[in-house]
């Protein structure tokens, strides 16, 4: 009994890169690792949703393909494969307004998914793809800093809009870490800061990367980095 | 969980293809390894492709030019393959070099770069 990350995976190989696909399959939670018989209705969905929204961004070619291939293997009882009716879900809504989405980071693992979600948000409100994958770099960039430095914390996405109605995306990211004190802030904006595990230019990198940037932070209390990333148009 | 990146050897040249996530014990066993690897097979080059990552970041790029540096103290010479455009541009936008790593389009060129070091 093929369980729907086997199934599936065995048709995105090639299209969409490993790394992505196990960030996909993680959303997916307990689906993924369910052998594709005993899936209800409801769970095929729910599946068929995510997977829509995920190929759709990221395969290089023939997304409509490959979304028909997946509700293919996943329709009940079909070793023939019939399309069967989930190949017509609605599209997934575009352009909307979304709510906040706040993701706990608590270990590496998460940088990855918290990078793929923030790609995904960036696509969905409308940047265009070199602005998503800048996006993904710098959420990885501020994850990587909780994981590294204070250990647990969350990165928050939201979608904005500025005074001419362009959708803009949010970050925000937070930590009760140890904060970062003046001195080594200093040495942090002036280039020189090395540090064991990063290259002491995560900060200065998310900092050139977007539009608005604004750095809180408390020594013994944490650190909050909040930035926003301008639509284009 | 133990895991490994495969080092595939064509001819005096070690090639791997970055599929995964790059953590910390995986990037060091990964420098470990092939440098053992570049001494043993008397390698001329390492290629890394990383057509495969969507995202590179400060810390990816820190880990590329250690590799970079630990294989050209051994004598050969390090290149990293396939970086997506969107990738480029933003490692740019950062002011991130790398600088301790060649670059080549592909593994093709990266191919006939090292034959022409030789």
């Amino acid at each position: 009994m093929k369980t729907v990350e086997k199934e599936i995976g065995s048709i995105l190989t090639g299209t969409i890169s490993s790394i992505t696909q196990r960030s996909i399959f993680n959303r997916l939670g307990g689906l993924a690792t369910t052998p594709v018989q005993q899936l209800s209705a409801g769970d095929r969905e729910t599946i068929m949703r995510e997977l829509e929204n995920s190929v759709r961004l990221f395969a290089r070619s023939n997304s409509s393909q490959l979304i028909a291939s997946c509700a293919r293997a996943l329709s009940p009882g079909s070793a023939t494969g019939a399309a069967g009716s989930l190949g017509s879900l609605p599209p997934p809504p575009s352009g909307l307004a979304l709510a906040p989405k706040k993701m706990p980071i608590e270990q590496e693992k998460d940088i990855a998914t918290a990078r793929l979600e923030a790609w995904s948000e960036a696509v969905r409100i409308g940047l265009s793809k070199f602005a998503s994958v800048k996006v993904a770099t710098a959420v990885s960039e501020l994850a990587r800093n909780i994981v590294f430095y204070a250990g647990t914390g969350t990165v928050e996405l939201r979608s904005v809009k500025d005074d001419k109605g362009i959708a803009g995306l949010q970050i925000i990211a937070t930590d009760q870490g140890p904060g970062i004190p003046q001195a080594k802030l200093d040495e942090i904006w002036a280039g020189t800061y090395k540090s064991q595990r990063g290259m002491g230019k995560g900060l200065v990198a998310v900092k050139k990367l977007v539009d608005v940037f604004h750095l809180d932070t408390r020594p013994g209390i944490g650190t909050t980095v909040t930035c926003v990333f301008k639509g284009e148009r | 969980m133990e895991q490994e990146l495969p080092i595939i050897q064509i001819r005096n040249c070690l090639l791997v293809s970055i599929q995964t996530e790059l953590h910390d014990r995986l990037a060091l066993d990964l420098q470990a390894s092939l440098m053992d690897r570049v001494r043993t097979v008397n390698a001329r080059g390492v290629i890394l492709d990383v057509s495969a990552v969507e995202v590179i970041d400060s810390y990816i790029t820190r880990i590329l030019n250690d590799i970079g540096k630990s294989v050209r103290f051994m004598g050969a010479e390090c290149f990293i393959v396939g970086i997506r455009p969107a990738v480029a541009m933003t490692l740019i936008e950062m002011g991130v070099e790398l600088d301790s790593v060649h670059t080549a389009l592909n593994l093709d060129l990266a191919m006939e770069r090292l034959e022409l070091l030789q």
